[in-house]
């Protein structure tokens, strides 16, 4: 499995290396540090859900709700601030503890009902969007003090307040996937669910704990991404799912659970945000990239596929 | 009698490593010619060749005579030859019907599916089966093992199948299907039917077979008529030497009670079991599937907790709700399906071996891998796994080896209560005995051995103790010394007998 | 285990049908229920007038829904339709614009269509990526492509011949026949074509599918283009209704396909599911929809209802399952 791993990461090393290249040969403001840490600042709430979404696809999952999550827990940061009159900082805990519930729920559905993760997510993403544009009925929520933009517009010294607190989960979420106990559960639960199950895992805690994880930092990237645009609206991370899953399978993570590292996410994410801000300076308008990234995805895996076949033999 | 089909010479190589070599093998009609060896000496190679599914290098295949060399499962079916495969190549979500005429389904003059006629086939083939109570409109997920391969043998004779091969048909069939199998066997070879029979349940071939082929290592040993073998002299030819003794039970002196159970119930499956299961001790369980021995343990276990009774371990009444609870009280559980609820197969032994204590392993939440890789070791020293190392995947290693990684995993909890479900199913003669060997070394340590299995000599051999389970309650009890073969087998057959009237 | 098969024997022929078309008597009872219940309240919502706008507006949803149960029958998804669609309704609108006879404008999306997911079902099958990666891929490259060509530009002053879904027969408008009319056809030949019987057992089994003499690879490049047939249909139907085509892709619209197949009892681990289980759920959505226009809930809240009926449906699909498989286990 490992070996597997190196080898796709490896790829994906080579990839991004030749990208860089090609790309810093393109355009002379690319190379530039302003350039890359603005764009670390504009992967940050992508990178964040990314880091959970391996957990759940590694545990065999997947969650399709996180776009939704983030839209609907913006709306609510904007309407307890606004409507409800809490403090700000008061409702910024409670905005991230209902995505937290929100991916609760999910989980829940899951491991009580048995309905397969797909299908679990795709309805809740349904339901929370719903839930957004129904609590928001499509107003947008502004001025929003000073010192909240500090997060998604700060720094901190010299480098984006956001990507500060992506460096930190990045290093959190590698060391508990790669190393703790939790980690080896989640890697045995989605590599076979009855084995781990028969050897003592706490699985359906397990798969718990991951979704709710996932809601928590869904929510936690809506705050950010709310202080980056200073303004709240319902459609907020529409689409966002797409991009993080994209991203984490680019890495390496196997769809079909067991396999994949954190380390892979992080490769998949800078690829992915390089060759947006690339192809941007080159000139390529922004749906271009887009193409790109789907383009780079496929190929990636037939890669991947290929260089595993010959070596298995 | 002339061959329906004849091999000579046949070779195959998978990626260099040469799997079959020069075998020669035929089948007439009305006959069973059993095919035996121990696993990877190429059986299921060779039957992928007569089934069309691998082509040989190199020899000759003759079909009536003709030669014959098939590009695929259908064209050796339609030269009547068909496979009934040991994992049953089945569609559990469509009808019982549709499965039989999958792949030559029957049409109507307007070129559809004609539904009608093969619900009515259907039906004839089954009742030439003695399958009456097969619905041809049930799903097949929803029929038991037996049931599901009565359908594949009726989608071998709705081929007009002449030759049948069959892997293994016997594997996950209880006592009593077996025996309705045998007698469905012996009426297609009366009826001119050739079959190829391949199992490892020596008992099954002496009762059945006219002739034996043994393959090892790719290699034809040699082919006799059954009447000049013995069950001696075959396990010699399959495993190369003789092996001197098949259950090599110790005697141990037997301490106090660890388990006991009493009234212990699960749902309506598991009914007022009462046990005790003392250090020391092997307790065998008898009993066909579905008479709750399985469930038995999986409620000892805490996978389906226990509705009713009570668990006692040290004669202290315990709760057991999870894996885990079990697993903190000494109890170590080696489950019936080695690949499902064993093995996390694409994993290595290193983490398999290490899932069952990662706590112990780990400071703060995070994993000792210096730790964990000396337990892998020492498992591999201790269980004699044959393995490249502790990071080589499970999935490559050969079923004795599989069952002993799962033991392996469990003793790392170092129980004192160890239930094991069909510890030798699926595992070939050498390796049993290894395993067999194990566990009289385990009770010898003190250990108590709750034991499940299907093999009334494995029950019989390795038992200090045996119990007889029927329709999820304990029937009857024997001592080694009376636990003989009529006895037990007459508690389970009896038993079921009144439970099949019904 | 014999007792299972006794009592198989004995069930009446209505139960047997019941339990073999369970999911489609949910969802037809969930439609019958909100006709009786909406109609109750507000009776303008059985007027021919929305009756016929919940049907012909959303037709071209039950369409694509149609290939879709296709696809995951086989055991695969494709979250790219509705980009496939964007794209396809773009060509037949630009063709249109730019002077091509009308039938050129309606075959060559379709034609495209089928290219297109020909060539994603041969990825699958033959290059063994998983299909949610590649058709995640091509979500990416279509809806970019698609963009960045047009600029998500107004399509308008399409020939009036061209509007094919404005075309009315018996007063009823083409796009319900094309719903009921596809839907018949392609559940006729799941029930009685061979390779309709093919994409149940490569999806149920593969291995026991090659061992019967199936190609699942063949099956399964087969259902994708299928699909994209009927992406192309779909994409007709969409792109007609109205005076104008928006050159982009149509939000959510893959998620609104693979609900309505998977609430039409399609089950997304493969190998069971009709279409008109799918087309029943794809006009369940329309009514829920409508009918909360007529009940005077704020088109906001649309979402979130349509989204806690999902999450019931699912619920009660899966403890129906749950009972029907410990029925099973006797």
């Amino acid at each position: 499995m490992s070996r597997y791993l190196l080898r796709h990461e490896a790829i994906l090393a080579v990839l991004l290396a030749l990208a860089l290249a090609v790309l810093a040969m393109q355009s002379d403001r690319f190379f530039t540090v302003e350039n890359l840490l603005n764009q670390g600042r504009l992967m940050a709430e992508v990178g964040l859900v990314a880091l959970a979404m391996t957990f759940v696809i590694v545990s065999a999952g997947i969650d399709l709700s996180v776009g939704s999550i983030l839209g609907l827990v913006a709306i609510l940061l904007g309407v307890f601030w606004q409507k409800l009159g809490m403090p700000l900082p008061l409702a910024m805990v409670l905005g991230i503890v209902v995505g937290g519930l929100a991916g609760l729920v999910n989980g829940i559905i899951i491991t009580r009902f048995r309905v397969p993760p797909l299908i679990a997510t795709l309805a809740t993403l349904a339901l929370y969007r719903g839930l957004a544009e129904g609590i928001s009925q499509a107003r947008s929520v502004r001025g929003y003090p000073e010192w909240f933009f500090v997060l998604g517009q700060g720094e901190v010294l010299g480098v984006p307040t956001q990507l500060w607190i992506f460096l930190v989960c990045a290093v959190a979420a590698a060391v508990v996937l790669g190393m703790s106990t939790f980690g080896r559960a989640t890697y045995a639960t989605g590599a076979n669910i009855v084995a781990a199950r028969f050897s003592g895992i706490p699985v359906d805690r397990t798969i718990l704990l991951i979704y709710t994880a996932s809601g928590l930092i869904a929510g936690l990237a809506a705050i950010i991404f709310v202080s980056r645009v200073s303004t709240t609206r319902s459609d907020m991370g529409t689409g966002l799912e797409l991009d993080v899953i994209t991203a984490v399978v680019l890495g390496g993570t196997s769809i079909f659970g067991g396999r994949g590292t954190i380390i892979g996410t992080l490769l998949g994410l800078i690829l992915m945000q390089a060759l947006k801000n690339g192809l941007a300076l080159a000139g390529v308008k922004g749906d271009g990239t887009i193409v790109v990234i789907g383009l780079i995805l496929i190929a990636t895996i037939i890669i991947s596929n290929l260089v595993r076949r010959d070596t298995d033999g | 009698m002339s061959a329906l089909i004849e091999l000579s010479g046949i070779s195959k190589s998978f990626a260099n490593v040469r799997v079959l070599q020069d075998i020669s093998f035929d089948v007439r009609a009305g006959e069973v010619h059993a095919l035996v060896g121990e696993n990877g000496a190429g059986k299921s190679t060779l039957i992928k060749i007569m089934g069309g599914v691998h082509r040989a290098d190199a020899g000759e295949m003759r079909v009536d005579g003709e030669a014959a060399n098939f590009t695929s499962p259908r064209a050796a079916a339609t030269k009547g030859i068909a496979v009934v495969h040991q994992e049953l190549l089945l569609f559990p979500d469509l009808s019982v019907a549709e499965n039989i005429f999958m792949g030559h389904a029957l049409r109507a003059k307007w070129g559809g599916l004609d539904w009608p006629q093969m619900r009515e086939r259907a039906r004839a083939l089954l009742d030439r089966l003695q399958s009456q109570h097969i619905d041809v409109d049930a799903r097949v997920g929803a029929l038991s093992v037996a049931n599901r391969q009565r359908v594949e043998i009726a989608r071998a004779l709705s081929q007009d199948a002449r030759v049948l091969i069959m892997d293994e048909p016997t594997a996950s069939l209880v006592e009593e299907d077996v025996q309705q199998l045998l007698s469905i066997v012996r009426m297609l070879r009366e009826k001119g039917v050739g079959i190829v029979y391949v199992s490892h349940k020596l008992p099954e071939i002496f009762a059945l077979a006219d002739r034996v082929t043994v393959l090892r290592d790719g290699a034809r040993v040699g082919t006799a008529a059954i009447g000049e073998l013995d069950e001696r002299k075959l396990v010699s030819m399959m495993v190369g030497r003789p092996i001197d003794q098949l259950f090599p039970k110790r005697d141990t002196s037997i301490g106090a009670p660890l388990l006991e159970l009493r009234k212990l119930g699960f749902g309506g499956v598991v009914r007022d079991v009462s046990l005790t299961l003392r250090a020391g001790e092997i307790l065998g369980i008898a009993g066909l599937i579905g008479s709750g021995r399985t469930e038995t343990a999986l409620t000892i276990f805490g996978i389906t907790p226990a509705t009713s009774g009570e668990i006692l371990v040290d004669g202290k009444a315990v709760s057991i709700h999870s894996p885990q609870q079990a697993r903190d009280l000494g109890i170590a559980y080696v489950p019936e399906d080695r690949g499902l609820q064993g093995l996390v197969r694409p994993q290595s032994i290193q983490e398999n071996v290490s899932l069952t204590v990662l706590k112990t392993l780990a400071k703060g939440g995070l994993i000792d891998h210096r730790k964990e890789e000396r337990l892998a070791r020492e498992s591999i020293a201790k269980f004699g796994i044959r393995a490249r190392g502790p990071r080589q995947i499970v999935k490559q290693l050969s079923g004795g080896n599989q069952q002993k990684v799962v033991l392996a995993k469990w003793l790392a909890t170092e129980p004192r209560i160890l239930i094991m479900d069909e510890p030798t199913r699926g595992i070939d003669v050498g390796a049993k005995s290894e395993i067999h060997a194990l566990m009289s070394a385990l009770a010898a340590r003190g250990l108590g051995i709750l034991m499940i299995s299907s093999e009334l000599p494995e029950v019989l051999g390795m038992s200090d103790r045996v119990l007889v389970m029927k329709n999820g309650t304990l029937v009857a009890e024997f001592d080694r010394a009376d636990a003989t073969a009529e006895a037990v087998g007459a508690a389970m057959t009896l038993a079921n007998a009144s439970g099949e009237a019904a | 285990m014999a007792v299972a098969g006794t009592l198989n024997h004995r069930r009446s022929g209505l139960s047997r049908l019941f339990e073999a078309y369970g999911q489609e008597f949910v969802v037809l009872g969930a439609i019958v229920a909100l006709f009786v219940i909406v109609g109750a309240v507000n009776p303008r919502f059985l007027g021919d007038n929305n009756l016929i706008n919940i049907f012909s507006g959303n037709a071209y949803i039950a369409v694509a829904a149609i290939g879709m149960s296709l696809v995951i029958i086989t055991g695969h998804i494709d979250v790219s339709v509705g980009s496939l669609i964007g794209v396809l309704a773009t060509i037949a609108g630009t063709l249109a614009v730019q002077g091509y006879p009308v039938w050129v404008a309606w075959t060559v999306p379709v034609l495209v269509g089928v290219a297109i997911n020909t060539f994603v079902g041969a990825l699958v099958a033959y290059a063994r990526i998983p299909s949610i990666v590649v058709t995640l891929g091509m979500l990416s490259i279509l809806k970019g492509g698609l963009i960045s060509v047009t600029g998500g530009t107004w399509i308008t002053d399409m020939p009036p011949e061209f509007f094919i879904a404005q075309k009315r027969l018996f007063g009823i408008p083409a796009p319900v026949y094309f719903m009921v009319i596809l839907t018949m056809l392609m559940a006729f030949w799941m029930h009685y074509a061979s390779l309709g019987r093919a994409i149940y057992a490569v999806g149920g089994n593969p291995e026991a599918a090659r061992a019967s003499g199936l190609y699942p690879e063949r099956v399964c490049v087969l259902a994708f283009a299928m699909h994209g047939f009927f992406a192309g249909i779909a994409a007709l139907l969409f792109a007609t209704q109205l005076q104008v085509i928006q050159s982009t892709v149509p939000p959510n619209l893959e998620l609104t396909v693979i609900t309505a197949s998977v609430i039409g009892g399609v089950s997304i681990l493969g190998g069971t599911g009709t279409v008109i289980g799918s087309t029943l759920a794809a006009i369940l959505f329309a009514c829920i929809s409508s009918a909360l226009v007529f009940l005077n809930v704020s088109a906001y809240w649309l979402r979130a209802v349509l989204g806690l009926l999902i999450l019931a449906t699912v619920l009660a699909d899966m403890t129906r399952r749950r009972r029907h498989r410990a029925a099973g286990r006797l």
